[in-house]
């Protein structure tokens, strides 16, 4: 494993788009590194210069200790798992973990092991003889996952590898690279636009917009102190509630409040939390809990709330946040600020 | 006798319709007798005009001279005449020119071969730099009807630019210029630019050159427009008739399309059946050979999400 590093990394393509904007990120021995972000915010862009797909504008990557800019894909010592799997269709599951390994003029023997004990920790060892077209989604993709662990390299890159399996098959697989991740204990960077996978795997999470690194934290940080309005928003389900300040009678016209909607409960507001009457519009009832959408004024708001706490649709209710839940952000750069509640 | 009416439930059960006949139109009489009808004269028709030459080729081959001469189109001879086979194979020299036909056709089809897959692979996977000037230059080629070109082709050929040693009378002389096919390599390129670019990224982070990555990804994953460029080759070699006449003199050097025209002149017409029937065997054989294993392929099943 080894340790992997951005130095003002950019990437601008031929036609002048700049994909990634001057990167500086540092991702430790052995760490999960999530890229999240919206589509086109550079975040695949960023994996696939660490891979040596794309060419470098400027800036330097390391791995370890050696700048990689000019070193070939195959010399970088990385393995990449792609979306769509990218198997050699004409070889069979063995062949294709054992492909990497018999360039590398590995020995019979020890590629013979090393197949093995991947198909073993893969529990794919019944169909190491098929070809590729005779698995399903979730079994090719392990395959695509052992053809990345045989190689035994110094990082991981994953590009949204769950993105094309069904919402069951993908929470297991999850479970299953966090666990293979955690034993093999490789540096990691994995790739998704699913904020839910982000803050489930990572150890760290990069959030990324428009080529731009806009906060970089553990799951923990991102969703208790964004550093902006974007990250606010992108992370959490459902998203943060963000209005301006003057709405619930803080702040001033240029600050945004910005409360999660778990904070949201009902009834009048007490000391130590703001309170305001909200229309019900809708409410989505999910067993445990229930989603109340919320009519302010304009504004629209969501709260999640224990299922005990009745609200009817098509009534107005008076609700409450505490106010060390409250978030404040500048209006005009959507910046978090250190605002007293 | 169990099939056809598991067959008809299985339709009913995939949305009621006999391909672009619903299955309420189909329970009509008048439809079903009307469609089973036109379904199997149709049928019949190209049995008659597929299989039908072939066949009384097959049965002329075999028939005397006499017999073919006065009834050509009966269906049992009076009598058959196997010696025809044999006297053209050796007498004829069929076997000869049969021979030099396989020979033209396996070079032919090993320099197209070469040729497509390599230029098809330097445009659409290396993409050098004047990569679309190059192809634009190919498919104008395309637009070249090949007749305007024999003249200075046989010039070339004649005194090639470079080597100054003639080729006339010399495989090369259909070989070369067969493999400079831009149809081929625009077939080719079409193909190879589908295949997904995330198996070739695979690949070069597994460990593969453009070497590698040629021989042990991009042509086994290509085996069905392998199989077309071939039948494609094969076919044409084995059908061309004015090249080889121009360039190949030497009647011990000409394949079966040069010579069969001339062998007419001067054999009974039983024997020159038979040495046709004896020639069409060949093509009818091969594809029968390979024609599974070239159009199935392995595609690119399984390869990607989909």
């Amino acid at each position: 494993m080894a340790a992997i590093r951005f130095d003002g990394v950019t990437k601008i393509y031929g036609d002048g788009t700049l994909a990634v904007d001057a990167l500086d990120l540092a991702i430790e021995e052995g760490e999960f590194m999530v890229f999240v972000g919206p589509s086109g915010c550079g975040k695949t862009t960023a994996l696939r210069m660490v891979a040596g797909l794309e060419q470098i504008s400027g800036g330097t990557i390391l791995i370890g200790e050696r700048p990689v800019n000019h070193v070939s894909p195959k010399d970088r010592d990385i393995a990449m798992v792609f979306q769509n799997y990218a198997l050699y269709p004409h070889m069979t599951v063995a062949q294709n973990l054992a492909f990497g390994l018999k360039l590398k003029k590995i020995s019979k023997a020890e590629i013979a092991r090393r197949v093995r004990d991947a198909a073993a920790v893969l529990d794919l060892e019944q169909h190491l003889q098929r070809k590729p077209k005779a698995l399903s989604g979730g079994q090719r993709q392990r395959v695509a996952l052992g053809r990345a662990i045989v190689r035994e390299p110094a990082a991981f890159l994953m590009d949204e590898p769950l993105s094309n399996l069904d919402a069951a098959l993908r929470v297991q697989t999850r479970g299953e690279i966090l666990k293979l991740q955690k034993r093999l204990a490789t540096t990691t960077i994995y790739v998704t636009h699913d904020q839910v996978e982000a803050m489930t795997m990572g150890d760290r999470i990069a959030v990324m917009c428009e080529g731009r690194l806009l906060q970089l934290g553990t799951p923990e940080q991102l969703y208790t102190r964004p550093a902006n309005t974007f990250v606010a928003t992108f992370i959490g389900s459902p998203a943060m509630n963000v209005i301006p300040a003057p709405v619930l009678k803080l702040g001033s016209d240029s600050s945004l409040v910005g409360f999660r909607p778990e904070h949201i409960r009902v009834g009048s507001a007490e000391n130590g939390s703001v309170g305001f009457e909200a229309g019900v519009e809708v409410v989505e009832y999910l067993g445990d809990e229930q989603l109340a959408h919320l009519r302010l004024g304009e504004l629209s708001l969501v709260a999640k709330l224990p299922v005990a706490e009745r609200v009817e649709p098509g009534t107005t209710a008076a609700f409450a946040v505490a106010r060390e839940a409250l978030l404040f952000f500048a209006a005009d750069t959507g910046f978090l600020a250190d605002h007293p509640a | 006798m169990i099939a056809f009416p598991l067959r008809r439930r299985q339709r009913r059960h995939d949305g009621g319709a006999m391909g672009l006949v619903l299955e309420d139109e189909w329970s009509r009489r008048s439809v079903r007798w009307g469609l089973g009808s036109a379904h199997r004269l149709l049928l019949l028709l190209l049995v008659v005009v597929g299989l039908g030459p072939i066949l009384w080729l097959a049965k002329s081959a075999i028939t005397p001279t006499i017999d073919t001469l006065t009834t050509p189109m009966a269906i049992f001879p009076h009598g058959l005449a196997w010696g025809n086979l044999s006297t053209a194979w050796s007498n004829v020299d069929v076997s000869l020119y049969l021979r030099n036909t396989i020979v033209i056709a396996i070079g032919s089809w090993a320099f197209q071969i070469v040729v497509a897959t390599t230029g098809a692979y330097a445009l659409s996977v290396l993409q050098p730099r004047f990569g679309n000037l190059i192809m634009a230059a190919l498919l104008t080629t395309l637009f070249v009807p090949a007749v305007v070109l024999l003249i200075p082709l046989y010039v070339e050929i004649v005194n090639p630019p470079l080597i100054h040693h003639s080729f006339v009378n010399n495989y090369l002389a259909i070989w070369l210029p067969e493999a400079a096919s831009a149809f081929n390599v625009v077939l080719m390129k079409r193909f190879f630019d589908n295949l997904p670019r995330e198996i070739f990224e695979a690949a070069r982070i597994d460990g593969c050159g453009p070497f590698r990555l040629f021989f042990s990804i991009v042509l086994p994953m290509s085996r069905p427009i392998l199989g077309v460029v071939s039948i494609f080759a094969v076919l044409a070699s084995f059908k061309d008739y004015l090249w080889p006449l121009l360039v190949l003199g030497d009647p011990n050097l000409q394949p079966l399309s040069v010579r069969l025209p001339q062998i007419a002149q001067f054999t009974p017409l039983g024997v020159f059946l038979a040495a046709l029937a004896l020639t069409c065997v060949v093509p009818i054989v091969g594809f029968l050979i390979f024609q599974r294993g070239f159009l199935r392929g392995t595609g690119l099943s399984g390869a990607l999400k989909g």
